[in-house]
């Protein structure tokens, strides 16, 4: 196996990208590839259902304490010996999440030998890219390819929209849309026009089932608790469709006009 | 104005450095920098010079993160029982404004019983009087000063702005420094005007403290007409008005003034308060034209671009200032001769009498030659 997937889950809040990540991960591990999730985001959330429910030390905690940070404090093993790292951050309100993020990649690129060793890693994003920090991924040269999850309502579209504005001019590639339904009217024929009209392609169409949360709520995957539900069978493609990518764009944003035809 | 939209290249001092220095204005004891630890150093040294105690809260990386609430509260503490301060201010940073940091909260947590001023303020800024403004505006919320003298100095403070901005370092996109013209020649030149029986006006206009090195200037030209037996052609000037300004200010003029009398200097007009260096120019202007418009040179020392040309213009100017961008206005006002005193400003903290100028220096020594 040769591959080198590094990429980033972006969309709005809430949409999804946390438990997408987590799923493409175990579905990834299964398959036998080496993975990494990082989250990114000061809540610590990306991979707790990567271990069984349990928050592991972040970064930033451990820069906070003066500790002289090592591999093996902050990297975890999880399902199917999936790495696991949060970032970590400040409590929301109060300090520099963004400064934190920058902070705590670049010590991760210099203490980690295993980031290279690495088949695929998902770098999992907060959903508001408030400034520079939280893009630090990308701009660090970390990130390489970035995928766009939006549900085909007109806010989550409106934001993967100036998401991909925000992608070409940073000059990241968009490897594609994935859509995760909240089963809304039309919706797989909505994102799968915008994903054609962006210059991109729609990846896969996860359906909103109970089941995701119900997992999520004992702490683990559906890959991992309901291996043999729909729901796995479809994040299992989206994996494998992601690993074997080779194409990608700079995706031309709509205006504001045709984003709204688009949903009407 | 039209040169209010430029954007001015040059480095200049920020907000927080004048935040600084007015609350060492107001006397406090300890300054607090919430932010990083080098930051504004070179004036926080000065200011120790003069008395005050400057420490940071030293925010590092992961006070950048994650806050500095604690560092801010535990540091009140410490200068508290080390210095056992009467009035202490704390002042915001680029660092802690843009993360949010909230000062008020840390200051109640540590409650201590000495009155607290929090000045929110960053380096970012266009003019940096904006940092004088937040000190007194905090200073009025604190009760450290009542509303009539907060005015007063809102409307200096715009007086300077408009200073800096007519013919001041505000006035070009870039003003390159230069160090003026070489004093040696500038003090024979004056001797010439006195020996040719010339008279002439010293008009210190000095910025608060920079007074103490400024007025030896004026004693320096005073001494050497003496010698030359020319005493009663010098008329002096100066803005040291005892009863004018913030306590600490008006203590620089009473200390200035009580030097002057002492070497018999006499005052002939008093132009203002020492803060008020912005606004005296009408003053001058008036004085001028009612009683000294027929005489033949002037010696204009602290801020000489902030006296109007009108009735001046028929005199030779001679200037000193102690800012090396200052040069390149004065000169394009008409001053025929414009001199630096170099690091001027450190000299004069923590004094309380004259301090010994370049140019008055030179003045005496080519005095004593040419006798
Ligand atoms: N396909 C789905 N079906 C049902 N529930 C889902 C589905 N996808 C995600 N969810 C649920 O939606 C909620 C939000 O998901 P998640 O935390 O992954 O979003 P996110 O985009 O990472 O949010 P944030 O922007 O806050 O990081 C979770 O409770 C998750 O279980
Ligand atoms: S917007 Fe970004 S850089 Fe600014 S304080 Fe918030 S997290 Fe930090
Ligand atoms: S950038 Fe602002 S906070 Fe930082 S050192 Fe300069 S003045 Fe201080
Ligand atoms: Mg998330």
């Amino acid at each position: 196996m040769n591959v080198h997937k590094r990429i980033a889950i972006y969309g709005k809040g809430g949409i999804g990208k946390s438990s997408t990540a987590s799923n493409v991960a175990a579905a990834c591990a299964d398959e036998g590839y080496k993975v990494m999730i990082i989250g990114c985001d000061p809540k610590s959330d990306s991979s707790i259902t990567l271990l069984g429910g349990k928050r592991i030390p972040t970064i930033l905690d451990l820069l906070r304490d003066g500790v002289d940070v090592k591999e093996e404090d902050v990297i975890f093993k999880g399902y199917k010996g999936v790495q696991c790292v949060e970032v970590g951050g400040p409590e929301p309100g109060i300090g520099c999440a963004g400064r934190g993020i920058i902070v705590a990649i670049q010590t991760l690129k210099k203490i980690s030998k295993s980031l290279n060793e690495m088949d695929l890693i998902i770098y999992d994003v907060p959903g508001d890219i408030v400034c520079g920090g939280f893009v630090a991924p990308i701009r660090k040269g970390l990130v390489k390819e970035a995928y766009v999850l939006t549900s085909g309502e007109y806010m989550p579209l409106y934001a993967a929209n100036n998401i991909c504005r925000g992608l070409a001019k940073i000059n990241t590639p968009l490897s594609g849309i994935i859509c995760n339904s909240r089963s809304v009217s039309r919706e797989e024929e909505i994102v799968t026009k915008f994903a054609a009209e962006i210059g991109s392609e729609l990846m896969a169409f996860i359906p909103k089932e109970q089941i995701v949360q119900d997992c999520e709520r004992d702490g683990f995957s559906v890959i991992e608790k309901a291996p043999d539900s729909n729901i796995a069978q479809i994040y299992r493609k989206l994996a494998r469709a992601i690993m074997e990518r080779d194409t990608s764009v700079m995706p031309k944003a709509l205006d504001d006009e045709r984003l709204r035809e688009l949903t009407r | 104005m039209d040169n209010k939209n430029i954007s001015i290249i040059h480095p200049r001092p920020s907000s927080i450095v004048a935040a600084l220095y007015t609350l060492r204005d107001l006397n406090v004891d300890v300054a607090i920098l919430h932010g990083p630890p080098g930051c504004s150093f070179k004036h926080a040294r000065l200011l120790e010079e003069d008395g005050i105690h400057v420490v940071t809260t030293a925010l590092d990386e992961s006070g950048f993160v994650f806050g500095g609430h604690d560092a801010l509260v535990n540091i009140l503490h410490k200068v508290n029982d080390m210095f056992h301060p009467k009035l202490i201010g704390v002042v915001g940073t680029c660092a802690s404004m843009i993360i949010g940091e909230e000062m008020h909260e840390p200051v109640m947590e540590a409650n201590l019983d000495v009155p607290v001023i929090e000045v929110e303020v960053h380096a970012g800024y266009r003019n940096n009087t904006k940092g004088v403004l937040f000190a007194l505006e905090s200073a009025l919320d604190a009760g450290i000063i009542d509303r009539e003298e907060f005015k007063r100095q809102q409307h200096l403070l715009e007086e300077a702005t408009n200073v800096e901005l007519r013919h001041g370092a505000a006035s070009k996109e870039y003003l390159a420094p230069s160090r003026g013209d070489v004093k040696y020649k500038v003090a024979q030149r004056i001797i010439e005007l006195l020996k040719e029986g010339k008279r002439g006006i010293t008009i210190m206009n000095a910025k608060k403290e920079t007074g103490y090195m400024f007025a030896d200037i004026t004693l320096a030209v005073n001494e050497v007409a003496e010698q030359l037996g020319k005493a009663d052609n010098i008329i002096n000037m100066a803005n040291i008005d005892q009863n004018l300004g913030l306590p600490r200010v008006r203590h620089h003029a009473e200390c200035i003034m009580k030097d002057f009398e002492e070497k018999g200097l006499k005052v002939h007009e008093i132009i203002g308060g020492l803060d008020e260096y912005p606004i005296t120019g009408t003053t001058i202007d008036q004085l001028i034209q009612e009683k000294y418009s027929d005489y033949d040179f002037a010696v204009i020392t602290g801020v000489p671009h902030a006296i109007p040309m009108d009735h001046l213009s028929d005199m030779e100017i001679i200037s000193v200032t102690n800012g090396p961008r200052q040069v390149l206005p004065l000169k394009e006002l008409g001053h025929e001769h414009v001199l630096v005193e170099i690091d001027l400003h450190p000299k004069t903290l923590g004094v309380n009498h004259i301090v010994e100028s370049e140019f008055g220096a030179t003045l005496r020594e080519v005095a004593k030659e040419s006798l």
